[in-house]
């Protein structure tokens, strides 16, 4: 591993990230490379949380563009300020201005109201990072504009002229893949995808993240997650939902799971009612019982034997 | 110091030699291993490449993790990808290393020609023979009736072909229902969308344009600029039989859904006879033969039995997550001859209503006056239809478009 790759994954780590080779190779080229990076995983597995350590790590500004269906151009670039040009416009009514005066100023910095794209375009002291936030959830049409910017950084607006980027911003795309993005946005990015965790990662982010809780309850939790994502459900819980579970059962001072708290919290990480109707009864039996007496070595065979048991058990409702 | 009495400068400057033949290597291979990765269908052009070019740059090339995780971000694009890049990656490697060992000046050439020779293998298959006859079939017998249906006066070709039935139609014809159907497909695309454009007559105002129209009224505001919500597109699915019982008409509707693909964009289609197929893929290529004959080639149960039900189940448990929206509209086109159990179907067709928009099902035996959707499966699916209509003739794929709205 170079000294590279191991200092972003040092940086993270010192921000309670806890990464793996993956990431940081990805991380550490795309910025090398200067090309954007294209995260997807499913949600909640902390696509969003690497563009803000990088930011924090790089020591910049993070600007934030959240996608959303029918995300257009105006909100995502600029977009002048009305009711102040109209303001300036009456002040000055008694004034002599040139109409040519007049629509020069009113069309100035003064009164343009930079959306992300714009801001991180024209960042003053050194690049931003920019988070491009689900970009699976606009539509095709500001895909194509955004692959414009993301290969000019520069915009042109009619009334300023042509704003050219000095500090290229450093940009991260997450996508839940709800949709196919084009080849063309692809092409344009490095790519991640991130999957949940393994055991000993998901250990880690609570251990990290949670500092003072106690281990076997950690490790408990860890399992109990592991084994409840193979279990077909709705809304599969993410790393989010483990670390809001963590901390529940350490306010109920929990040293380790037991069957009726499990059952209490339930609705802390798993968030679709079919699925805690499905887990309520035996299955959060079968996952407690069969975990209290289990040893720590042969935790991935009990994993397994227990998900066939629950999947029977679930089939079988 | 005199570099040659220097042993340190002569190994370094071995070295350097050595790394410099080192790189022209590396740079060949890293274009063979683009090449045979476009092979396997990854995205892999020049550029892909040069930027694998500038990773090896950047990273240690001792260290073959850095290598492979380096490389994966530029030419995986989606996480399918990651089981053939790995096994490229692995053999490839592996590969070459043998190559270097035994000095072999013609590596390259070998492992193209052997990648080629694979896929020529693979063209050609029984699927694509299928696909012809099941062609074939349609085209023969009822000619005595085709008569009667061109001797209507009709002015346009789309019109003459709308109310023939597909089961009639001959080879020759596929340009020109190729283009009936693009016609029907532009006319389903018109949906209306929150996003503006500009219009004279449009029922909102623009306050951008407004605002700058009215400058020369010292910004008084006397006229008014208007927009108007944007056509919108529907997201569709599309789900298609191509079991025996379709096959007169599994080739004029997945041509019709290729169609519909290209106009509309947003649509995403599946085919099933005992188990789903994605065929959105296939149907990115322009050229519709090509694409009929590569689902032929590569949905092994064409023309098989109908399972509906476990076939549906697959599209919940798979993709509904994923596709699924109240803004999603659920086309499937079967005959609803459906030989697996009536309880499966049952639940998969339940499961489909609460989670899409709506969901349309087209029956060509609709058509025909004496169909009755008595068939156990049609029947039991029938209670989770929005929309229940006819897919014979073009016409009847025409008057789509009034259900397509979520």
């Amino acid at each position: 591993m170079i000294e590279g790759i191991r200092r972003i994954q040092d940086m993270m780590e010192r921000q309670s990230y806890v990464t793996d080779r993956a990431i940081a190779t990805t991380t550490f080229l795309a910025s090398e490379l200067r090309k954007p990076v294209l995260i997807e995983g499913q949600a909640g597995v902390g696509k969003t949380e690497i563009a803000k350590v990088l930011a924090t790590a790089l020591d910049t500004e993070l600007i934030r563009l959240q996608c959303y269906e029918g995300l257009d151009v105006n909100t995502a670039l600029y977009e002048w300020n009305y009711p102040k040009q109209m303001l300036r416009i009456k002040m000055e009514e008694g004034r002599d201005i040139s109409v040519e005066e007049q629509e020069t100023h009113i069309f100035s910095d003064d009164f343009l109201l930079k959306r992300p794209l714009l801001r991180a375009i024209s960042a003053k002291d050194k690049s931003p990072v920019l988070l491009i936030d689900e970009v699976d959830r606009a539509d095709e049409e500001f895909e194509a504009f955004l692959l414009e910017i993301l290969s000019d950084f520069q915009v042109t607006i009619p009334e300023l002229g042509t704003i050219k980027t000095d500090h290229r911003p450093y940009v991260v795309l997450t996508s839940n893949r709800t949709r196919e993005l084009s080849d063309a946005l692809k092409r344009r990015c490095m790519y991640l995808w991130i999957d949940y965790p393994d055991f000993a990662k998901e250990l880690r982010i609570i251990t990290t993240k949670i500092p003072n809780i106690n281990e076997r309850l950690a490790r408990q939790v860890a399992a109990f997650m592991q084994a409840i994502r193979l279990v077909k459900l709705n809304k599969t819980p993410g790393v989010a939902e483990t670390l809001d579970w963590a901390m529940s059962m350490m306010a109920l001072h929990q040293e380790h799971l037991d069957a009726e708290t499990v059952r209490e919290t339930l609705g802390s990480f798993i968030k679709d009612r079919d699925d805690v109707a499905k887990l309520r009864g035996k299955p959060v039996d079968i996952l407690v019982g069969s975990m209290n007496g289990q040893e720590e070595e042969d935790l991935n065979e009990w994993i397994q034997s227990v998900t066939q048991r629950l999947e029977r058990e679930v089939a079988s409702r | 110091m005199d570099p040659v009495s220097d042993p340190a400068a002569r190994a370094r400057s071995r070295l350097t030699l050595k790394s410099r033949a080192r790189h022209a290597d590396l740079q060949r291979h890293t274009i063979a291993f683009g090449r045979e990765l476009r092979q396997r269908e990854l995205l892999s052009t020049s550029s892909e490449i040069v930027d694998a070019l500038r990773v090896m740059e950047n990273v240690d090339l001792a260290d073959r993790r850095d290598v492979y995780l380096g490389t994966r971000a530029v030419f995986m694009s989606k996480p399918e990808d990651q089981p053939i890049f790995d096994e490229v990656f692995n053999n490839f490697w592996r590969r070459i290393a043998h190559i270097d060992e035994v000095d072999d000046p013609n590596a390259d050439d070998e492992m193209t020609s052997q990648g080629e020779d694979a896929s020529d293998l693979q063209e050609g298959g029984e699927g694509q023979q299928q696909l012809r006859l099941t062609s074939a079939e349609g085209d023969g017998g009822e000619g005595d009736e085709e008569g009667d249906e061109e001797a209507l006066p009709l002015y346009s070709p789309v019109e003459m072909l709308a109310s023939k039935d597909f089961s009639r139609f001959q080879a020759e014809e596929m340009t020109e229902i190729a283009r009936a159907v693009l016609v029907i497909a532009k006319r389903l695309a018109t949906k209306e969308s929150r996003r503006f454009r500009i219009s004279r007559k449009g029922s909102q105002i623009d306050a951008r344009r407004t605002m700058r129209r009215n400058m020369k009224y010292g910004g008084t505001i006397i006229e008014l600029a208007r927009k108007r919500k944007k056509i919108r597109k529907p997201r569709l699915v599309v789900i298609c039989d191509v079991s025996r019982s379709m096959d007169t008409y599994s080739r004029f509707l997945l041509q019709f859904i290729h169609a519909m693909q290209n106009t509309i964009g947003k649509v995403e289609s599946f085919v099933f006879s005992t188990s789903l197929t994605r065929v959105t893929e296939y149907f990115k290529n322009e050229d519709i033969l090509e694409a009929l004959d590569r689902i032929a080639r590569e949905v092994h149960d064409w023309s098989g039995g109908t399972r509906i039900g476990q076939s549906l189940t697959t599209f919940n448990q798979v993709w509904a997550k994923k596709l699924l929206n109240r803004h999603t509209i659920v086309v499937i086109l079967s005959d609803g001859l459906d030989t697996g159990d009536a309880e499966i179907l049952r639940t998969a067709m339940e499961d489909l209503q609460e989670h899409a928009g709506k969901v349309v099902w087209l029956n060509p035996l609709l058509g025909s006056k004496d169909y009755r959707p008595l068939a156990r499966g049609m029947s039991t699916a029938l209670e989770h239809v929005d929309v229940f209509a006819p897919a014979h003739n073009l016409a009847s794929l025409a008057d789509l478009s009034k259900h397509l709205t979520a």
